[in-house]
């Protein structure tokens, strides 16, 4: 059965991209499985870091994106998604005998206009506009869905910001991973992508839930640990559920995702960021993830 | 009992010796959050003193606490153990209500102290207060602010 993994915060630069591609090796790699990264974000850090510049350039030139898919394919009923999705890519080495491989669904700069698109093409049948919303997004949720029949794994990198497509990932995935920077303004955007992920509308709705029973996991990102920083750790850790990974800040993790052709082993291309990948790893989807601070 | 001084080297006990195993555990960002307590709490059990080879050689004064009571070299051994992170104001607050917290800052005597701590956890409080007492006071204030702000937010 396949699984679906968000990886989301509305704050903007906290690693999205790079947590979503670091995953995604990990998963094929050390894993054994056959992933899909869906890259929902205009920005398409992660099809620039899977695929390199050109060969986004050469997806997009063929129509082959999130951005056609969900226009092609938004109201027919028989759905060929995987003439969109570019396989075996990536430049980590797989063994020949290993299942483990990594796909991608390219990213759109188009992809903000065409659920524009889609909502006034929804509009005109339905003149509520929140009826309407939540129909192009239970249509791309749907969508998305569909790649499961493909993949053990479909990893969701979402856009900061609240799109249609963000939204439907965030309904889909059963379990969101959310990095952020350790510093003052990310609780607050914690704070609210929690709500949002669980479906409720304030702290105390929130606080009723058990870290057990959330859906989402919080991870620290460029980590420099300083004594500030695990102050709002721990302040943070009062609200929401923390991972025990924490990513530091390292040259080696910029480094990485340096479009390079060459295919290389795990060891190669993250170098010293590998221990902190393997324990996130063994976290998000090893056999029993499991929480630092259960409430 | 005044511990007599060795040559070249710094004594440290009770929470300046606490304080120690804490700062050099966050210098060390690949230790997760749980290990690191471990090692913390097995450190700060089984180790009665630790001696430091030079004071202000050996230890890194984290953010900005050098610069709040001068530059390096000029740093009492007082003013650098002083670890302005603990307690964590608005952790207790949050946990253990305002009067903990105003006990739990109470084991901090100096001034300057209270005002670096405030600074560092990013707790506002008037410059014009001048004894201990009225700081501690301002500081769980400022953290319940925090606490009121933050939750404002989160809607």
């Amino acid at each position: 059965m396949s699984e679906f993994v968000a990886i989301a915060n509305r704050k903007g630069g906290v690693g999205k991209s790079t947590v979503a591609v670091m995953l995604a090796h990990a998963a094929a790699a050390w894993g054994g499985r056959r992933v899909l990264v869906v890259d929902l974000d205009t920005q398409c850090n992660a099809s620039l870091m899977l695929i390199g510049g050109e060969g986004w350039d050469k997806a997009r030139r063929a129509g082959k994106t999130i951005a056609d898919y969900f226009y092609d394919r938004f109201d027919k009923t028989a759905e060929d998604e995987s003439e969109y999705v570019v396989n075996n890519i990536g430049d980590v080495a797989h063994p020949r005998t290993s299942k483990g491989k990594v796909a991608l669904l390219p990213g759109s700069l188009m992809l903000e206009d065409v659920q524009g698109e889609l909502f006034l093409m929804v509009a005109k049948k339905d003149l509520d506009a929140d009826a309407v919303g939540v129909q192009v997004r239970g249509r791309m949720k749907r969508m998305i869905k569909h790649f499961g029949m493909d993949f053990d794994l479909v990893i969701l990198d979402c856009p900061p910001g609240l799109s249609f497509a963000a939204l439907a990932a965030l309904d889909l995935a059963g379990r969101v991973v959310v990095p952020f920077r350790p510093d003052f303004v990310s609780q607050f955007a914690l704070d609210r992508v929690a709500l949002l992920i669980e479906r409720v509308e304030d702290a105390d709705q929130l606080g009723d839930i058990p870290f057990a029973k959330r859906r989402y996991v919080c991870l620290p990102n460029y980590v420099r640990g300083t004594g500030r920083e695990q102050l709002l750790l721990d302040q943070i850790a009062l609200d929401h559920p923390l991972l025990t990974a924490r990513l530091p800040l390292l040259d080696s993790v910029a480094r990485a995702f340096d479009w390079d052709e060459t295919r290389k082993s795990m060891d190669q291309k993250y170098t010293d960021a590998l221990p902190h990948l393997r324990t996130l790893y063994d976290e998000v989807l090893g056999p029993r993830p499991k929480l630092a601070r259960a409430g | 009992m005044k511990t007599p001084m060795t040559k070249g080297s710094k004594p440290l006990w009770g929470t300046s010796k606490d304080a120690y195993f804490r700062r050099i555990l966050r210098s060390e960002p690949g230790l997760g959050a749980a290990a690191s307590e471990r090692i913390f709490r097995r450190l700060q059990a089984d180790v009665v003193q630790v001696r430091l080879r030079d004071a202000s050689a050996e230890l890194t004064v984290s953010d900005g606490a050098a610069a709040a009571v001068g530059p390096p070299g000029t740093l009492d051994a007082a003013a650098i153990l002083f670890d302005p992170y603990s307690p964590n104001v608005v952790v207790v607050v949050r946990t253990a209500g305002r009067e903990r917290a105003l006990a739990a800052l109470s084991q901090i005597e100096r001034v300057e102290h209270l005002r670096m701590l405030a600074r560092e956890q990013q707790l506002s409080i008037e410059a014009e207060l001048e004894s201990a007492a009225d700081i501690r006071a301002a500081i769980v204030s400022a953290a319940e602010r925090r606490i009121a702000n933050r939750r404002a937010a989160a809607s």
